[in-house]
């Protein structure tokens, strides 16, 4: 993988899903063709990759290794990016 | 679990644990005891065997860990800050629940019972707003479904 750092436009952003999310699309995390960008972006394209998704991921945050990120954080190859749907711990 | 908590901020590692084992509450209860608190509230959440109607055999929780721990951590951090406690452990069930066990608890301490109560409300309901961690209801008739309230905002609103 890490030689995809450097082949700009053809690298592959992996995002771990969880739960009633990796059940829907049927794996444990999403592969997104990934020139740079942003959250946002990344959720437009999980969306369009996988629609049924769409109404948990409006509900969803993302994280990055162990924090919450917004839909402005930048995201690069490599990030250990996670989509954190609405939570039902307790 | 015979630590005796030396000063007022309860720093102690494994202060928040996520764990597939059984939870003995007695040993959490145990573990925030101290002289200089006066009230001490534990906390149980256990797996329920109905909901709606319908039973639920077991539940089955899966976490996102890195995610889950750090969370947990902050939380009971705030909370020994925002209340005043003497001290505080959460514990947190990974894997299969049957219904009837204890799925999660909270044992806090102060010096008055207020902010005992308070503390450990405050800790349930952030715990099931912002603590990526899910259930899965495995029913009677061999149905699951994983559930994600309708009517919770996204997560990590306040982490």
């Amino acid at each position: 993988m890490t030689s995809d750092h450097h082949a700009a436009g053809t690298a592959t952003l992996v995002i771990a899903l969880f739960a009633g999310m990796a059940e829907i699309a049927g794996s444990r995390n999403v592969e997104l063709p990934w020139g740079g960008g942003t959250v946002a972006d990344a959720r437009r394209l999980v969306r369009g990759l996988h629609p049924a998704l769409a109404p948990l991921l409006d509900r969803s945050a993302f994280a990055v290794g162990s924090r919450y990120v917004g839909d402005d954080t930048p995201l690069v190859v490599g990030d250990d990016v996670a989509i954190i749907p609405p939570v039902s711990g307790g | 679990m015979m630590e005796h908590p030396a000063g007022r901020a309860d720093g102690a590692q494994g202060g928040a644990v996520i764990q597939r084992e059984p939870i003995d509450p007695a040993v959490l209860l145990a573990a925030v005891g101290d002289p200089a608190a006066g009230g001490n509230v534990l906390f149980v959440g256990t797996a329920r065997g109905v909901t709606d109607g319908v039973i639920t055999k077991s539940l089955a929780y899966e976490a996102h860990g890195p995610l889950a721990r750090e969370t947990l951590d902050v939380l009971r951090l705030q909370a020994l800050a925002r209340f005043s406690l003497t001290a505080c452990r959460i514990v947190h069930r990974l894997g299969p629940v049957v219904a009837g066990e204890a799925s999660v608890a909270i044992a806090v301490s102060a010096a008055h019972r207020r902010e005992a109560f308070a503390a450990a409300e405050w800790l349930m309901e952030r715990i099931k707003a912002d603590v990526p961690i899910w259930k899965c209801e495995e029913r009677d008739d061999g149905g699951r479904t994983w559930v994600h309230p309708v009517a919770a905002g996204r997560p990590g609103g306040a982490a």
